[in-house]
């Protein structure tokens, strides 16, 4: 294949190399696999074929409550990232202070701590405080955990942009609000898009943080699943998890297709 | 530039490279007070509340459940003393060794595949070993529930048994084996990623010229390219062992009773026996592990101490 692999040392990284392809998506396949087969208990080979398990699926009031749930909340806590994370970005890009990269650390660190106490500490004050809306609480939950991929997102790309550019349109007349709106922006358009695009993905499968603030009413997707799973053996669990990897799919298409756009990106 | 290097700049830790800085015009208000609300946010819905999490672990909690005075240290020695709790936080310490070592070990072959292959190979490839990131992680512990099925119904069985390599079906599921190939499955990129991208800014002419002057591949491959990817092994190895370590979903979908980890433990100790105090203390372990962990990672990767002595 490539001339700097040859021989033996070849072989074996193509061959772990398959067989990793494999692990990641067997899972995946046989999911999808087992939710059009005609079976109550779950066998493999997977037996015949239906599409009655969709049926079921779409019609179960608990998974399409919590669906429209977990779409709510994504598109909220995108939006909720973007406001505070994006002109975040421009001060640690753009700003020149005392602590700048103590304070950049600061804004990156929910990335490094543990999701589930993120998650557990601020239950605590949320219980504190009375704020007893669980829809109110998961934003509050998933803004903290999302912001700093915008963040990050926005902040390689604002890099990128070429200063000059702005100079130019400053120069020319352009007022600060036309030059960010006219320049700036387009510049970082994919940037942002990309940002705004993982914040929802991240939001949407969120577990760690998630299952602190939700509560019996009000239960996203990811605590809806878990729940059929472990407690009751309900043949629609396979369905419901193919409609998630579909739904997963077409978010990663997006992203490559976002991320594709390099230039805007990473250079 | 490859897919895999922008996929990195997305989802891993590292900071993208430092840009060209030079004095711009000045704005009428300092560009630094955008940080405001940001900081104002996370300082009071993140900060704030883990120093709050770390006050109630060295706080008592009464009968009717307040906590309150006076201080004590007794639940992090109840961690450590009581054998069925310090189990759990060696089980969590084996499990993120074992699964970050694992993940590494596997992840090398993937990512130099990956950097040093066709453009159409790179690019399948890369999209591989990112999709799944982004599919629920209870979906995929479920998939695995399906694999590991223990009975002569379960796929990986059922593959054993038609192959004969064993007679009668195994028990993998709620074992700490199905939470490692659970865990290795759902952090696989979190290695991959970081190790392409390290891969990816090795100048090739160094592995040309050790080729040239008669080095074999093997050689090559542990004086020149193996040296010089230690940044992205030590950023993945960390990435690896701390979301493993963090982890409830998996250890729960496949761990059973035989598997608690950490993350279990707490959730336990907070939704059933309501115990504030004994769970906050498990989680300002779990976090001083971690920190830990990313303290020695820094250091080793900012100092440049990976580089060669001779």
């Amino acid at each position: 294949m490539d001339e700097r692999f040859s021989g033996f040392g070849a072989f074996i990284l193509y061959t772990i190399t398959a067989g990793m392809m494999l692990f990641i998506l067997a899972p995946l396949l046989l999911v999808m696999a087992v939710s059009v087969s005609d079976s109550y208990f779950v066998t493999f080979p997977p037996q015949g074929f239906t599409l009655k398990w969709y049926a079921k699926v779409l019609q179960d009031r608990d998974f399409l409550e919590a669906m429209r749930l977990s779409i709510l909340l994504a598109l909220g806590t995108t939006a909720g990232s973007l406001l505070f994370g994006v002109p975040a970005a421009f001060a640690l890009v753009r700003g020149r202070f005392f602590g700048l990269a103590a304070i950049k650390g600061f804004l990156l660190s929910p990335l490094i701590f543990p999701a589930l106490v993120t998650g557990l500490a601020l239950l605590q004050v949320l219980t504190k405080l009375g704020s007893q809306d669980a829809r109110l609480n998961l934003l509050i939950g998933h803004v903290v955990v999302t912001s700093p991929y915008v963040i990050r997102t926005v902040v390689t790309s604002l890099q990128l942009v070429d200063e000059n550019l702005e100079d130019a349109a400053r120069t020319l007349g352009a007022n600060r609000l036309t030059t960010f709106w006219r320049v700036t922006l387009p510049q970082i358009a994919s940037g942002v898009a990309a940002g705004g695009l993982f914040a929802f993905m991240v939001s949407f499968d969120n577990y760690p943080v998630t299952m602190w603030l939700a509560n019996s009413e009000y239960s996203p997707v990811p605590l809806v699943l878990m729940r059929q799973l472990v407690n009751v053996f309900d043949p629609s669990v396979p369905a419901m998890s193919t409609i998630i990897i579909l739904m997963a799919m077409v978010g990663v298409l997006l992203l490559e297709k976002l991320v594709g756009l390099r230039r805007a990106l990473a250079a | 530039m490859t897919t895999s290097d922008d996929a990195v700049a997305i989802l891993s830790v590292e900071a993208p490279p430092a840009a060209r800085r030079r004095p711009g015009w000045r704005l009428a208000l300092p560009v630094g007070l955008l940080a405001v609300p940001m900081l104002a946010f996370l300082t009071y819905f993140f900060f704030y509340p883990a120093l709050g999490l770390l006050l109630s672990s060295i706080q008592t909690q009464d009968s009717r459940g307040i906590i309150g005075r006076p201080f004590t240290l007794a639940h992090y020695a109840r961690l450590i003393n009581v054998e069925l709790y310090a189990r759990v936080l060696w089980t969590t310490l084996r499990i993120s060794i074992i699964t970050s070592a694992l993940a590494t070990v596997l992840a090398y072959p993937v990512a130099l595949v990956m950097v040093k292959s066709r453009p159409m190979v790179t690019r399948i490839i890369t999209l591989i070993v990112i999709a799944p990131l982004i599919v629920s992680v209870v979906v995929r512990g479920y998939g695995w529930q399906l694999v590991l099925q223990n009975g002569p119904k379960g796929m990986l069985n059922w593959i054993l048994m038609t192959l004969h390599v064993v007679d009668a079906p195994i028990s993998v599921l709620y074992t700490e084996v199905a939470v490692v190939i659970g865990s290795l499955h759902v952090f696989f990129p979190m290695m991959v990623l970081p190790l392409a991208s390290a891969l990816g800014k090795i100048d090739p002419n160094l592995e040309d010229a050790a080729r040239m002057l008669g080095a074999p591949w093997w050689r090559v491959f542990l004086r020149v390219t193996l040296p010089l990817s230690m940044p992205g092994f030590v950023a993945g190895f960390t990435l690896v062992f701390s979301l493993t370590a963090g982890s409830f979903v998996i250890p729960a979908i496949l761990g059973g009773a035989s598997a608690v980890m950490l993350g279990n433990l707490i959730e336990q100790q907070i939704f059933v026996v309501y115990d504030w105090p004994f769970g906050a203390a498990i989680a300002v372990v779990l976090v001083g592990l971690v920190l830990a962990v990313n303290g020695v990672s820094m250091w080793l990767l900012e100092g440049r101490r990976l580089r060669r002595p001779d």
